[in-house]
């Protein structure tokens, strides 16, 4: 793959979806956005700005409104092949075994069983999940599941990832750890990869550029790129330039959300 | 029936650490067992008190020591010459009837379910149809099983299957519904196809909710079978108690009776075994 080359391309993107009685809510407007190969690119909103919208228009599984997306200068029709996503809550089979969740996206395709279960050995070991090849997810700690999911998005060896918000719901100990864990394996693959959160501390200690949305309807309001040596720490002197940049950024963003709100609620009254 | 179970799994959730297992102490399942056994106990106790100082009548309703000790008597076996059968034969035909139905209308509601929600054209056609036919109770389908397939097994099955069929579909539904979407769209973005979401990702995911509607209805499944073979089909336990009644054998109403309680009993738990072997991931409610 070659790095530094235009892959990912939005153009005008917007969503609307459909409400109650025939109105419509616009979720995107105006979205303009590209990502070179290789790049890691952290979108950061508020909830409910269209963050995880963006994620699946990008990854194919809904339709686009208005704009265009492209992968490769290839219009984005439906989920490709390449693009994998990875979800907040691991997503995880639940009646499949740790083993057949790696295997899943090649048994879609129909990979011969000794490829594919090499291959599933291969990942397994590097997520240093080997001996619970046989669990089920359930009988898995939030950290071990979330790595058995990132596993299973490597394991064709895409070119992107989408990850929406993926270490959310995990503790602080068990997020630093997959924190790390991430970035090992992207340098490790080199995948491109949009990793959508609404930590500014997380945006800004994985990626190489953040991109920050605004709410209702989302629209991109800025984007900064990181220049900072990895590996990074939180407490890297520049670390807390970015910080306060993008807080500055997003608490702004937030109060006018806010003021706009209780506007329309006087108006209404 | 919901508590015996309920203790079970408390049990079995408790002996798993090991602190309880020290010596000295009463192995947790052993207190399960016991205090599921107390209120029986309590119960047979003032029964037979009350029949053995003859407050009630022993002949009409006689205690468990004598509807019980009625089985051995009458070596097993219920009924005359041969139309006799032994009491484990009643068991067994009454329990295969019922899960014979039981499984062909699972099965029929899945791919059914399944159908209703892929296709919104026959999901318009037939969901009507399925909705007027579920208020039906099960018993209400014997005169009509009788008229079509006669005196026997077909019957029984066939009142079970009724009894089940359309409210399993209609959970089946629901269930798909409810299916988490982030799940499907990870089969998408991992190249599945449309029929391999449903078969891959869809159907799986389905199984627990529309097992444990299965369970909730076995036990109308089970009354049916029961009226069944009250009303015409000439086996079964069901017959058994109503050969005591035209006989005025109390205690062969009671046993019978008892033995409906305990093959009731011993069917859900085996679903419930089914249940957790096979759908572990989704514990058994």
């Amino acid at each position: 793959m070659k790095t530094g080359s235009t892959t990912l391309a939005c153009q005008h993107v917007g969503k609307l979806w459909s409400g109650l009685n025939g109105t419509s809510v616009a979720a995107l407007r105006d979205i303009e956005m590209t990502v070179e190969s290789g790049e890691f690119v952290a979108i950061l909103g508020p909830s409910g700005c269209g963050k995880s919208t963006l994620l699946e228009l990008i990854a194919g599984l809904e339709p686009l409104s208005s704009g265009r997306i492209t992968l490769d200068g290839k219009p984005v029709l439906g989920p490709a092949p390449g693009v994998v996503m990875v979800f907040q809550d691991h997503s995880l089979f639940p009646w499949l075994s740790v083993k057949d969740n790696v295997g899943f996206g090649l048994a879609m395709k129909k990979v011969p069983k000794p490829a594919r279960e090499a291959r599933v050995a291969q990942l397994l070991e590097r997520v240093r999940l080997t001996k619970f090849a046989n669990h089920r997810p359930h009988q898995l700690s939030g950290g071990m599941k979330q790595r058995v999911a990132i596993a299973r998005a490597l394991v064709e060896s895409p070119d992107f990832i989408m990850m929406d918000e993926p270490f959310a719901a995990l503790d602080f100990q068990t997020r630093v750890l997959m924190q790390h864990f991430l970035l090992e394996v992207w340098l490790e693959f080199k995948p491109t990869i949009i990793f959508v959160t609404h930590h500014i501390d997380e945006a800004v200690l994985l990626a190489d550029r953040v991109v920050v949305m605004s709410a209702g309807p989302g629209r991109i309001i800025e984007e900064m790129r990181i220049d900072l040596p990895r590996p990074r720490r939180m407490t890297d002197p520049g670390f807390n330039d970015y910080r306060a940049r993008l807080t500055e950024t997003l608490e702004r963003e937030v109060m006018r959300a806010h003021s706009e709100d209780e506007g329309l609620a006087s108006n209404a009254a | 029936m919901g508590d015996g179970t309920g203790a079970q799994s408390i049990g079995a959730s408790v002996a798993e650490a090991p602190a309880r297992n020290a010596p000295g102490h009463v192995p947790s399942w052993a207190w399960g067992l016991l205090k599921a056994l107390i209120p029986w106990a309590v119960i047979i106790a003032i029964w037979e008190l009350a029949a053995a100082s003859g407050w009630s009548g022993s002949v009409l309703f006689p205690p468990p020591s004598a509807f019980l000790s009625y089985a051995i008597e009458s070596d097993f076996r219920v009924g005359f010459g041969g139309d006799a059968m032994p009491i484990p034969v009643a068991i067994v035909v009454s329990a295969l009837r019922v899960l014979a139905g039981l499984a062909i209308g699972f099965a029929a509601a899945l791919v059914t379910g399944i159908l209703i929600s892929a296709s919104g054209a026959f999901s318009d056609m037939v969901m009507p149809l399925v909705r007027g036919l579920a208020p039906i109770a099960p018993i209400a389908w014997i005169p009509l099983g009788i008229v079509l397939f006669g005196i026997g097994n077909p019957t029984a099955i066939f009142v079970v299957f009724m009894g089940v069929y359309f409210i399993l579909t209609i959970s089946t539904v629901a269930a798909v519904k409810a299916v988490d979407q982030r799940l499907i769209k990870t089969a998408r973005s991992f190249g599945a196809s449309r029929a391999q979401v449903w078969t891959r990702v869809i159907f799986p995911a389905v199984l627990p909710q529309v097992f444990t509607m299965l369970r909730i209805n076995f036990f109308a499944a089970w009354m049916a079978v029961l009226a069944a073979e009250m009303v015409g089909v000439k086996n079964g336990l069901g017959m058994m108690i109503i050969l005591g009644r035209e006989m005025f054998n109390t205690k062969l109403i009671l046993l019978g009776m008892c033995m409906v309680g305990a093959t009731g009993y011993a069917v859900d738990a085996l679903l419930v075994q089914i249940q957790r072997k096979i759908l572990w991931w989704q514990p058994a409610p």
